[in-house]
């Protein structure tokens, strides 16, 4: 009787797909429609064309460095001295050393602060442990950072003894990107 | 490309109000089934903010977002409808999203749709 399981797993497959696309597609209309409505109100300085390139222009002109970015199409690009341009996001993708999802650098703080303490979801899961040093440490402002649960359904558990002794935060042991701060 | 000068410009195209009489001779599939029961467990907000979470951390959303600009930029600002620049970067957006991203959403998904269809 394998026969209908697997078509029923198949189909039930198809049918999760659908589901998906659908979620997918409401996304993109979310995130085009508020572009397009900052767009259209003038709010995104990026978009401003005519004003980008004088803007260049005047620095490339007052810092006497050769180098012309204004062909590209994403963030407004500042030159520094040595005449190197940065993204005003940072690109880089790495892996969070909690969690283990592959984030974007500048995306990096704001995961941070769900992924292990501001967020509901993560301060629930650590009022239920009942070690002390976590007491002690714990301030009792939602901004506490030592809370070092991910709310990501994929972790297991012992991925989380890594943080329980407590001494996570301190110094930023390890963590020696610096991005994260005590609150 | 001239437009036609008696068709008013609508920025966003709404598909015609279903009829009264018509819907109540559909049977409903499976799929919308399911989908009602998602909305009512409140499961498909709880996807939908889930997937929002997940292509912002990896960078998707800004990838969309400079996707959406260098468009509006080539066409002109004032010249797009959200209607034009929606079909403009859905294949893309679609393509891009990364695989370990998609296999956690459809695992949740299967996950509700084996418990649905119990």
């Amino acid at each position: 009787m394998s026969m209908p399981n697997d078509d029923n797993a198949s189909s039930q497959s198809q049918l999760a797909s659908l589901f998906f696309e659908d979620l997918l597609d409401s996304i993109i209309v979310d995130v085009a429609s508020e572009f397009h409505r900052i767009s259209r109100l003038g709010l995104d300085r990026n978009l401003e064309d005519e004003e980008e390139e004088l803007r260049l222009s005047a620095e490339a002109r007052a810092k006497a460095a050769d180098l012309s970015n204004s062909g590209e199409a994403t963030s407004k690009y500042v030159v520094d001295i040595f005449g190197q341009t940065h993204p005003s996001v940072a690109n880089e993708i790495f892996e969070c050393m909690n969690c283990g999802r592959s984030i974007m650098a500048g995306r990096f703080a704001p995961h941070l602060e769900k992924c292990m303490g501001k967020g509901r979801k993560a301060r629930l899961k650590a009022t239920r442990s009942s070690t002390t040093a976590q007491n002690r440490y714990t301030r009792g402002s939602p901004g506490s950072a030592y809370t070092p649960y991910a709310n990501s359904t994929s972790t297991n558990s012992t991925s989380t003894n890594r943080y329980s002794n407590g001494t996570y935060g301190i110094a930023g042991e390890g963590y020696s990107n610096g991005t994260f701060e005590e609150p | 490309m001239k437009r036609r000068r008696f068709r008013v410009r609508h920025s966003v195209n709404r598909p015609p109000t279903p009829d009264a009489a018509d819907d109540q001779q559909k049977q409903p599939s499976l799929h919308e089934i399911i989908n009602i029961k998602m909305i009512e467990s409140g499961e498909k907000e709880r996807l939908m903010e889930l997937l929002k979470e997940r292509l912002i951390d990896c960078g998707w959303k800004d990838e969309m977002q400079n996707l959406c600009r260098a468009f509006i930029k080539k066409e002109g600002r004032n010249n797009v409808t959200l209607d034009e620049l929606i079909r403009a970067i859905t294949p893309k957006g679609r393509a891009s999203v990364p695989d370990s991203v998609k296999a956690e959403l459809l695992q949740r998904i299967q996950t509700f749709l084996v418990s649905a269809a119990l």
